[in-house]
């Protein structure tokens, strides 16, 4: 029904893809007018025709800049990453990104450095810079002066040269031994340091391969009898070079790598990059792959939460909890896999749509399971909310003030637990979220409870989207684009027609050739903002795609969120950040 | 929880007020296992929806886009579809399909010499299947793939070919969605669906190479 009724007897008579423009964002010219003001007023250069107001700064005037971007209201620094151009002089772009809470506004700032040349970091104004730049320095060897510990974040410590570069050679192998793993000794907080105990200081290493940890993440606590008094957190055990293999393959063939960022919650990240290629290639997918993928972004939310919390009352001890959350989650990747044949890898998006279209009883069974959910959530809110134990376990563990998660660029539901309202689905509405009736809830406290308590009610609010998104129905008419350029023809007219038969070997064998441009495009994913950040070339592959993974902000505050708590409080925050180390590690 | 509205589009949740009886530890312990009994006794009395599968006696069933082990289809006369055109090899992402063309002396048609599917590269996404402009490459809804040498991961034309009667029941993700007249579209754990008993029930093979054909 759905796919047959794209290519209509009429031949594609648009332009090919090569002919293109370069990219113009639609809304280049406001981007442009704000982007104007700005730079006037930092005396910087512009970079015009840019989905965001694009400033380009020269080294020397940077850190002037954000801190003049920081009394500008913009507190919240989003990216920091490169991108290497080998034939120019000066080869490498340091991109950032800050957003501003009070004006609801994003501003992108380039930095364009050569080979040898440092760039100051940014660490001393927004700490949430931190790993940003260790790991644009990791990818691209870009240095930053006076980073206070600028080494090595994804790849180990014996890898030789930068992936990201475009002359690395992929195909190089580093042997890590034992010898070169990170001897990690982390530095005592300033408040434990000149504390006479009668303990004795202890390192514990906790990880990677911890059932707490929840992934492959590495925690290196010293300790004062049970007090953490300094912890340092490592990544990059389960690094899988998303960002350079993206560069190797077509745009469509990294959908099936998106999936594996944040494994829990798929469908978000293969939705959030289908909307960033879309956006580059100024399309839109049709009104009926949009509410199916609306639907399906929402129950992924909920998966999402219901693994976090489900997994956190483990870490605590309650294992009945665990039952009761993990079922309703089957529900729902049975839901996912009656769309597109996988329960958790479900590569079900397609840039200008969706794979196949949704089966017929699919409303039938997302409103069967939005009426089942509500009693598993009320099921463990009665056996915890009320709970003692659960309240010593959680109300002021692992606590971060507002203005604290905002310098470190937090998002989602860890930031709505300060009290901050930011959601993108409010924000910068996509998927038509903006017509629905709902409420972004936050807490106060920014504790472990106040995330408990923000998950347990995004839930509910994630219910009332799908019951009016139900309610609504499935709009007729097709679930890709009708554009032979983008979308594989239907296979009744590759095995009969000749046209498109060649329409779809071009596809297949030349695959989307976007124009030349970049953009970035932000959905809420389980964690926070999941941005995409890809830069076009015109060739069949992109030339950078960057994902902006909400756990990675949110992790490099850990070690200083668990100063001064005991080692069960650090299990106990850990599982209530929801770190998925598949999204951190990339 | 109390949620209460603190400006349009955001609520407040605020922690319960935890009175006296609710700081004593026991009685709420009690609430609890009064929820956990609930259970227990719900599943007592409705023990045959239990949302438990008891794997391997009984298998979930699978909806007819599972994505599973592929298969190469043959024409009625017996030939493989297969044409060796390399759009499924160019089209994966995982780099897995290993293709050699040989040519058919009397037809001259294009045909696979050797067509290796490396099953521990595959990530099972379907793109082959949607790339193939042949009607060739279907996947199953076999997921049963464990081997015990990584060289038996290695699948040729000989695992892979089935014969042109092979029943369209076992079949997962293939490029026709919608014709097939059937309505068990498996949505989860619950609701009472139909539960396919394991393979050796029915005297077919519970080993990867169910499937073998030709």
């Amino acid at each position: 029904m759905s796919t047959l009724t794209k290519f209509s007897a009429i031949p594609y008579t648009g332009p090919a893809p090569t002919n293109r423009e370069p990219y113009v964002p639609a809304n280049a010219d406001a981007a442009d007018a704000r982007g104007g003001e700005l730079a006037a007023r930092f005396g910087a250069v512009q970079e015009t025709r840019q989905d965001l107001p694009t400033l380009i700064v020269e080294t020397g005037r940077l850190l002037e800049t954000l801190r003049a971007l920081k009394s500008e209201t913009f507190t919240m620094p989003l990216e920091c990453f490169g991108v290497d151009y080998p034939n120019r002089e000066k080869r490498f772009d340091v991109v950032y990104q800050f957003y501003s809470l009070d004006k609801n506004e994003r501003v992108r700032l380039k930095v364009r450095v050569a080979e040898d040349e440092p760039v100051p970091s940014g660490v001393g104004i927004f700490k949430g810079l931190d790993w940003f730049e260790r790991e644009a320095f990791d990818m691209y060897g870009v240095r930053f002066d006076g980073h206070p510990n600028l080494r090595r974040i994804l790849c180990h410590e014996a890898f030789q040269g930068h992936p990201l570069r475009k002359d690395y050679d992929a195909a190089q192998r580093w042997i890590c031994t034992d010898k070169d793993v990170a001897k990690m000794i982390p530095t005592i907080d300033p408040r434990f340091e000149n504390v006479d105990t009668d303990f004795e200081r202890v390192t514990l290493n906790l990880g990677p391969s911890h059932p707490a940890t929840h992934g492959t993440l590495r925690i290196v606590a010293t300790l004062d009898g049970e007090t953490i008094i300094g912890a340092d957190q490592e990544i990059g055990y389960l690094h899988r070079c998303f960002e350079k293999m993206s560069e190797t393959h077509t745009y469509q063939q990294v959908i099936p790598f998106t999936d594996r960022l944040n494994y829990m919650s798929a469908i978000i990240n293969n939705v959030g990059y289908c909307m960033a290629v879309e956006k580059l290639l100024g399309i839109a997918a049709p009104p009926r792959a949009q509410h199916i993928r609306l639907i399906l972004s929402e129950f992924m939310r909920i998966a999402d939460h219901l693994v976090c919390i489900g997994t956190n009352l483990v870490d605590m001890g309650a294992l009945t909890n665990f039952w009761y959350l993990f079922q309703p989650r089957e529900e729902i990747y049975g839901l996912v896999e009656s769309c597109c044949g996988a329960r958790i890898l479900p590569s079900y998006t397609r840039i200008g749509g969706l794979a196949v279209d949704a089966p017929p009883d699919f409303l039938a069974n997302a409103q069967r399971l939005v009426n089942s959910i509500p009693k598993f959530i009320d099921d463990v809110e009665k056996l915890v909310d009320r709970n003692k134990i659960f309240h010593d376990r959680t109300v002021g563990v692992a606590p971060i003030s507002a203005a604290d998660a905002i310098d470190y660029g937090f998002t989602g539901p860890c930031l709505r637990a300060c009290g901050v309202p930011y959601d993108v689905r409010k924000t910068n509405p996509y998927l038509g979220y903006e017509t629905y009736d709902w409420d972004v809830p936050v807490a106060e406290g920014g504790d472990t409870f106040a995330r408990y308590l923000v998950r347990m009610e995004e839930m509910r609010q994630s219910l009332r989207i799908l019951q009016q998104a139900i309610d609504r129905g499935l709009p007729p008419g097709p679930v890709i684009v009708d554009d032979p350029y983008i979308a594989l023809p239907p296979k009744s007219k590759v095995y009969n027609e000749m046209e498109s038969l060649i329409y779809h070997f071009k596809l297949i064998m030349h695959g989307i050739q976007p124009p030349v441009g970049e953009t970035y495009f932000q959905v809420e994913g389980g964690n926070g903002e999941l941005g995409f950040y890809v830069v076009s070339d015109g060739t069949k592959n992109p030339y950078r795609v960057r994902s902006r993974p909400p756990c990675f902000a949110i992790y490099q505050a850990f070690g200083r969120m668990i100063t001064g708590q005991t080692i069960p409080d650090a299990v106990a925050a850990l599982g209530s950040l929801n770190i998925i180390a598949g999204e951190l590690d990339r | 929880m109390q949620v209460t509205r603190i400006a349009p589009g955001v609520v407040k949740v605020s922690p319960p007020k935890m009175s006296i009886f609710d700081r004593l530890y026991l009685p709420q312990v009690v609430k609890g296992m009064f929820v956990t009994i609930r259970h227990l006794l719900h599943n007592l009395t409705h023990y045959k929806n239990l949302p438990i599968i008891s794997y391997p006696e009984v298998k979930r069933v699978y909806s007819e886009r599972f994505r599973g082990r592929h298969i190469l289809t043959t024409r009625e006369d017996g030939t493989t579809r297969c044409v060796a055109c390399y759009m499924c090899s160019t089209a994966c992402p995982a780099e897995c399909i290993t293709i050699e063309a040989g040519e058919d002396e009397r037809t001259r048609e294009k045909f696979p010499v050797r067509y290796d599917i490396d099953l521990l590269r595959c990530v099972f996404c379907g793109y082959c299947v949607d790339a193939c402009p042949e009607d060739a490459i279907y996947m199953t809804r076999d997921y049963e793939m464990a081997i015990d040498t990584r060289a038996r991961a290695v699948v040729g034309l000989r695992d892979l070919v089935v014969p042109p009667n092979f029943p369209v029941e076992p079949m997962g993700w293939r490029p026709y969605y919608g014709s097939m007249e059937k309505t068990n579209w498996a949505g989860g754990t619950g609701g009472g669906q139909p539960r396919r008993s394991a393979p050796f029930e029915d005297d077919a093979p519970p080993n990867p190479d169910v499937y073998r054909g030709a």
